[in-house]
């Protein structure tokens, strides 16, 4: 039976913990056992990791300034502590006494790119996971992530240049394996997206594969829509989020029945501000349960919440946070069946918006040619799908 | 020969680094094998001889710091590096347990270590304290305040010291262990390397312990000689961030003094204005014996080496930039062997200081008087003897269990579900 260790390196989120769970528990009722590497400690209590054995990820330095808009993925290297030699050296040592001490037969590496480069310097067999935007189209330059601003390959190719240049820099005395280009350093033996091809942030592509989102949509509050004919709108929204009381006011006028998921909020704020009409949960909700019957998702266009209401046939307004939900929200924008407010317009009449994107009827047309598209997707086999994977390569 | 793995968890750069690193070169020239569990890694490219050593990453928080007044005591300092809440200490304890189960060290020797502390008295390892008075509080309860500059309410140091006890003993319980009655327990050891002596101790209000004496390796480093001239001898080691480093760098270049520095990182434009023809800049640690032998000056923050140089008879000139430090070059000041500065200094200030200590021959009587107060130290012998000490305590089963034999469940894995315990 194989060895797998599950390297978690950058994003704030548990997203990444909570993708990787679910393999985790699929490889350990195949029979293999699993070593977890996270980055923050908080989680190395058992309760997140669910037991599963867990030791914090070595940690760059946190630059001092970073890049607002990076241009490429390497630019993102370098806002992550890849500008940093020093750190990186260390951190390549780090990673590579873990695998001495651990033994696996596979990384598998969920934004965790320090830790892919450490693997390639033990030839560790290692594979990615993610939504698509950990996981950068490979090519040389590494290529612009916002495509519709205009890039000059020379500044691209010297910023990857800039990257590379550390790297070989930190692996001196360390390994000869250095990379010699942007794509070295993802390089892997196969890249798992766990999402549908169609919310890719870099657009479908070949070299990857689409194992599909998984994850717990039946964990979360049971909630139920209240019985009638009348619209019915599902919003998943980060309380944080500058616009959040301007979109609750918005949905609370909204001619529909609402309800709200809003992990974070305070409860009694929730309380306040539901009513008859809207429910509002201070936590996640079970998605399963109501996605199917809602004539609208709201939500910030995270790739998990989006997959769920693309599989279900529901359109949606889109509120992304950042570039990643951004390049998702284009995705599905382009497909017809979702608008999106970029997080640098100024915010519009949202009650408005609503009630516009309530009465366009393409939109759910489209959404629902779309969800026909995928069939009778199953969450749980995309999770068999990438654990199969996974200890096909350990073991290959 | 023993596994030994040297754990240093809180603290700032440079310091703890590079003790840790001298006495892991000591262990393993006696055939030990070596781990580095440290809390930040990029110090390993100072240390080249340190690659074949296991390094791994210290479990710490990533939210250090946030919102903790300042520290009167050592419960203090817990407070603001985890120990706030039971469920984010038990997420460090849980880290520092899988990496002793996993690497199976024979001896912890920790450097500014409690929740490694703590999890090696779980694990029943066999485990040492190993450094300057700062970061070995006396095992008294609650444990003592610290701070000497101003009064401090005893309520709030029992208050600290209960909070943080609430946190460990939450955080044991969450891997079975059984609760402690004091925070103090946290500090047991095999050994307390208490590296300083009583007049430079943090606490003044120790109990009767033994002292090591200054820790340092003088003989490791990069080759450095004085510069010719008839100037004076000042070595300087300093972090690029002091506020005062220019004041210092600009004050040094237009002196006629002889300077060798080792400032980690130092850009290369200030390192352009302070090297010159009487004067060195070291990319690496310097070997520091050689220096000592002639030499001024010794200007600092007030870290490890600051007593270290010390006992070499060397005046001082520090910049404390913390609290620990800070307690350091008061030390020094009561000592009568050098001088404090604030980290921000003004360049006049700088200037006057530099001459002063440098101008004053009482500072060097009484560095060579402090010198001659313990001839029997020497960094060599403090070493030779914490390294005999280590190897008589490995030599010896465990008092406190010790891990089970290769092969058994792991006694200690997080339990599943929240709260669960067994």
């Amino acid at each position: 039976m194989a060895r797998v260790l599950c390297a978690w390196e950058f994003g704030g989120d548990l997203g990444h913990v909570r993708r990787l769970i679910p393999i985790a528990r699929e490889l350990r009722a195949m029979g293999h056992s699993i070593v977890f590497a996270i980055r923050d400690s908080a989680y190395l209590n058992g309760v997140l990791t669910e037991g599963f054995e867990a030791l914090l990820a070595p940690l760059l330095r946190v630059p001092a300034a970073v890049t607002v808009s990076p241009l490429n993925f390497s630019d993102i290297l370098l806002n992550l502590g890849f500008d940093d030699w020093r750190g990186l050296h260390g951190a390549l040592r780090a990673w590579r006494s873990m695998y001495a001490l651990i033994e696996p037969d596979v990384l598998v590496a969920d934004y965790a790119p320090t830790a892919l480069i450490a693997a390639r310097t033990v030839q560790l067999k290692r594979v990615t996971v993610g939504t698509g935007f950990s996981q950068p189209r490979l090519a040389s330059p590494s290529p612009a992530l916002r495509p519709w601003v205009a890039s000059d390959p020379n500044v691209l190719r010297a910023i990857d240049d800039r990257v590379l240049g550390v790297v070989r820099t930190a692996l001196a005395g360390i390994s000869e394996r250095v990379p010699e280009n942007p794509a070295a350093l993802f390089e892997a033996d196969a890249h798992l997206l766990c999402t549908f091809a169609e919310l890719d942030p870099f657009g479908a592509r070949a070299g990857v594969e689409y194992v599909g989102p998984q994850g717990d949509a039946a964990s979360g509050v049971n909630v139920d829509w209240p019985a009638g004919a009348r619209a019915r709108v599902f919003a998943y929204l980060k309380p944080a989020d500058a616009r959040f009381a301007a979109v609750l006011g918005a949905l609370a006028r909204a001619d529909a029945d609402v309800i709200v998921a809003a992990p974070g909020l305070a409860p009694e704020a929730a309380l306040a501000a539901s009513h008859a009409t809207m429910r509002v949960v201070a936590a996640p909700v079970n998605l399963e349960r109501i996605l199917g019957a809602a004539s609208l998702c709201v939500c910030h266009s995270g790739p998990g919440v989006v997959a769920r209401a693309l599989a279900a046939g529901v359109p949606m307004a889109l509120l992304p946070q950042h570039l990643e939900q951004y390049l998702v929200a284009l995705r599905m924008r382009e497909a017809g069946c979702a608008e999106l407010i970029s997080p640098d317009e100024p915010p519009p009449d949202f009650h408005a918006w609503f009630t516009r994107m309530l009465r366009r009827a393409d939109l759910g047309d489209a959404a629902r040619v779309r969800a026909a598209a995928l069939g009778e997707y199953s969450f749980a086999a995309g999770t068999r799908r990438a654990a199969v994977r996974i200890a096909a390569i350990a073991q290959g | 020969m023993a596994r030994i793995a040297l754990a240093w968890e809180l603290g700032g750069e440079f310091g703890h680094a590079m003790a840790c690193a001298d006495l892991a070169r000591a262990l393993h020239a006696r055939g030990h094998t070596i781990s580095f569990m440290f809390r930040e890694l990029h110090q390993l490219t100072f240390l080249e001889e340190t690659s074949s050593y296991d390094v791994f990453q210290a479990p710490v928080t990533l939210h250090e710091g946030h919102g903790s007044p300042i520290p009167a005591s050592f419960a203090d300092i817990l407070l603001g590096c985890g120990y706030d809440s039971g469920r984010a200490l038990t997420g460090l304890l849980g880290g520092w347990l899988a990496l002793f189960q996993r690497w199976k060290p024979d001896l912890v020797v920790v450097d500014f270590g409690p929740t490694a502390l703590l999890a090696a008295r779980l694990l029943g390892l066999r485990r040492v304290s190993y450094g300057n008075g700062f970061s070995i509080p006396p095992r008294l309860s609650p444990l003592p305040a610290f701070r000497f500059d101003e009064p401090i309410a005893p309520e709030r140091i029992a208050q600290a010291d209960a909070r943080a006890l609430a946190s460990a003993n939450a955080a044991i319980a969450r891997f079975g262990g059984a609760p402690m009655q004091h925070l103090a327990q946290q500090f047991e050891t095999d050994e307390d390397f208490l590296a300083t002596f009583p007049e430079l101790d943090s606490y003044g209000n120790r109990p009767a312990t033994g002292f090591w004496g200054p820790r340092a390796d003088l003989d490791a480093g990069a080759d450095v000689r004085w510069p010719d001239g008839p100037g004076k001898r000042v070595l300087v080691y300093l972090k690029k961030k002091l506020a005062a480093l220019d004041a210092l760098i600009g004050t040094l270049a237009a002196s006629p003094h002889r300077v060798a520095a080792f400032i980690p990182e130092l850009e290369p434009v200030r390192v352009a204005r302070l090297a010159g023809a009487r004067r060195v800049v070291s990319e690496r640690p310097m070997r520091l014996g050689p220096l000592l032998v002639q030499c001024d000056l010794f200007v600092s923050q007030g870290s490890s080496l600051c007593p270290a140089t010390l006992m070499s008879g060397v005046p001082q000139l520090v910049f404390p930039s913390q609290y620990e430090q800070y307690v350091t070059a008061r030390r020094v000041e009561q000592a009568g062997v050098g001088i404090m500065l604030p980290p921000d200094a003004t360049a006049a200030a700088v200037a006057e200081a530099l001459e002063r200590a440098l101008a004053n021959p009482s500072f060097t009587a009484a560095a060579k008087a402090f010198a001659r107060r313990y001839p029997q130290y020497s960094a060599p012998e403090q070493e030779r003897r914490i390294v005999a000490r280590i190897e008589e305590i490995v030599a010896h089963p465990s008092r406190w269990g010790g891990l089970p034999p290769p092969g058994a469940t792991p006694i200690l894995t997080p339990t599943q579900g929240s709260g669960a315990t067994r």
